[in-house]
């Protein structure tokens, strides 16, 4: 396989421009964002104004927003704001484990790979490169289908896929850092292998996974939606974004409101995932271009 | 050049391999008869027996999968016990409308990338590079199935310019066809656009840093032929090195562009058989897909080293 590790880090930015400060606003723009919408999900159930997801009727079905039902009712009257929010949790409560075990096990198997190289590398290299080759929704459907329908099934497919995307990275960061000079004078004073991975070439791979983190939860986001799309995450009566969405293709026609006021949300919450993750990718090569 | 392509393909056949073993290795994790399951839990002995001598059930897992590589390869894909409908038959029909939507969509968003990338590489930072770079960026956000939706509002129930209604081959003339194609394939690009844009953009970028540029445009050829003949091939590496898993990634778009749009492509044949449960022809088909992607990635690979010696040499 051709040496495509700097792909994503080019996808997402574009070009090493010298820092100019205009991006603050709409960074900051994005981080509420996601604090409301993480916020609101975590504390949906104790919030008084986010109405029960599942009550039928809460007003007449079918109905654009209005200052009762904020975002509308659905095709039998429950209210969409608070679909949307119990929607939000689920989906995100899939994709934080998923991004959190995704970060540590690709991590961990992407520094390993490009620190030690030789055979650990070979294997690593490997398997990552077939499973990015492979089409992930074919995978991540066989996966929970043949595992079941649950919500533990779902986070464990939508897991295995985001490992070898974040392992590639990883790698490709370690690789670099493992040749730079201080790694060279450090292993010179005598320091061993532990010494020199974790307190040499870890510390400057970590926030590098961190944004990736951010970009990596996106592209989570989309793909347990698109699993929930086609039927196939979590079971209703579970709420997710992708559930949400299909419903309102039905009704595109007389009730558009439930198809783009979810997907609007979810796209908001993509894009600020994004900009977060883009705008850390810039300022960290920033730092290093100034070392 | 030789070893290198026979080592490819080495590589390519053990890859094979080890995907569909380990797919029906996965399948046997199921619990419970996979032929009880394949009736649709409505069967009689014989025909329960009959299917168990088709799956070779009584074998060792191993063996079960060697034998079922034999009748592929022989061009037996097995069939539907609860329709009778056979593998080949229903992927005939399914898989034209796939690869059309996949190749317009693939075209179209090549087609808008490669100009698009170039001009916003060489005004970098200008009015327009901002748009069309914020409007990728944008793209990069939007997951498929929100863009078709989108799509289907305005163009085919606001403005009622395309039909929803299934599909219609091009034998049936061009314009029915285009109506029920154009809005799935447009989709399906939105997903690949952006990531094509940005990648040849940053390389245009890069390239345009170099000596042989400056030295095209001294001697007085206009821009465009600089962009297309000088600086577009070496900027295309990653691109194309990209293709191939763009193409893998394009297959998951096109499961959901399929399902949304009603084309009955071999997306929604995957979808309807997995949830009819139909495993045995699930399983054949998740090994064909992953066989013919792990090919698709090799031959770009191999072409790649035919584009950039360089890489031969690693």
């Amino acid at each position: 396989m051709s040496d495509t590790t700097s792909t994503l880090a080019k996808v997402f930015q574009p070009e090493v421009a010298p820092r100019k400060r205009r991006h603050n606003v709409a960074l900051w723009l994005s981080l509420g964002w996601l604090i409301l919408v993480i916020a609101s999900a975590v504390l949906a159930p104790w919030l008084g104004f986010i109405g029960d997801p599942h009550k039928p009727l809460s007003g007449q079905p079918e109905e654009g927003p209005s200052w009762s039902n904020w975002f509308g009712t659905d095709q039998l009257g429950r209210d969409m704001f608070a679909r949307s929010i119990w929607g939000g949790r689920l989906s995100l409560s899939i994709a934080g484990p998923a991004v959190g075990i995704g970060v540590v096990v690709g991590g961990v198997l992407g520094v390993m790979a490009g620190y030690f190289g030789k055979w650990i590398d070979l294997v690593v290299s490997s398997v990552v490169n077939v499973a990015l080759a492979l089409p992930a929704l074919v995978f991540a459907l066989f996966i929970v289908i043949v595992l079941g329908q649950s919500y533990t099934n779902v986070t464990i497919a939508v897991t295995i896929l985001s490992i070898p995307a974040i392992a590639r990275i990883a790698r490709a960061q370690a690789l670099r850092f493992a040749a730079r000079e201080f790694v060279t004078v450090a292993n010179m004073m005598g320091a061993k292998w532990p010494r020199l991975l974790f307190r040499e070439v870890l510390p400057n791979v970590v926030p590098a996974l961190a944004s990736i983190a951010f970009l990596a939860m996106g592209i989570v986001i989309i793909a347990e939606g698109s699993l929930s799309f086609i039927g196939a995450s979590v079971e209703s009566p579970s709420i997710t974004w992708g559930n949400i969405l299909a419903g309102g293709r039905g009704k595109i026609e007389d009730a558009p409101h439930i198809a783009m006021i979810t997907g609007g949300v979810m796209f908001v919450t993509l894009m600020a995932l994004n900009f977060v993750g883009d705008e850390m990718l810039r300022r960290l090569d920033v730092r290093e271009a100034r070392i | 050049m030789l070893r290198f392509t026979g080592l490819r393909l080495a590589q390519l056949a053990v890859v094979v391999l080890v995907v569909t073993l380990l797919f029906y290795w996965m399948l046997n994790l199921l619990p419970g008869n996979p032929c009880v399951a394949a009736f649709g839990g409505a069967a009689t002995e014989e025909q329960i027996a009959e299917c168990e001598r088709d799956r070779n059930l009584g074998d060792p897992v191993i063996v079960q999968w060697a034998k079922w590589g034999g009748d592929v390869l022989t061009g037996d894909f097995g069939k539907s016990y609860l329709t009778g409908r056979s593998f080949g038959e229903a992927i005939s029909n399914a898989l034209p409308r796939t690869l059309l939507l996949l190749g317009y969509s693939q075209v179209l968003a090549l087609g808008f990338a490669i100009p698009l990338g170039l001009w916003t590489g060489y005004k970098k930072d200008s009015v327009a590079d901002k748009i069309v770079s914020g409007g990728a960026f944008a793209l990069l956000s939007s997951p498929v199935f929100v863009v078709g939706l989108v799509l289907i509002l305005v163009f085919a129930v606001k403005l009622d310019w395309f039909s929803l209604s299934g599909y219609e081959p091009i034998s049936e003339g061009l314009v029915p066809h285009l109506k029920v194609m154009v809005l799935p394939s447009v989709t399906l690009a939105t997903g690949l656009l952006p990531i094509y844009l940005r990648l040849l953009r940053t390389d245009v970028i890069g390239t345009l840093q170099e000596d042989f540029v400056g030295t095209a445009r001294a001697k007085g050829l206009p821009v465009r032929r600089v962009l297309t003949r000088h600086v577009l091939r070496p900027s295309s590496f990653t691109l194309l090195t990209i293709f191939g898993i763009q193409a893998a990634q394009a297959v998951n778009g096109a499961i959901v562009v399929e399902f949304l749009f009603d084309l009955d492509g071999v997306g929604s044949l995957l979808v309807s058989w997995v949830s009819a449960r139909e495993f045995l022809l699930v399983q054949t088909l998740v090994a064909l897909i992953a066989a013919v992607f792990v090919t698709v990635t090799t031959l770009v690979d191999l072409l790649y080293s035919v584009l950039d010696p360089r890489v031969r040499r690693k």
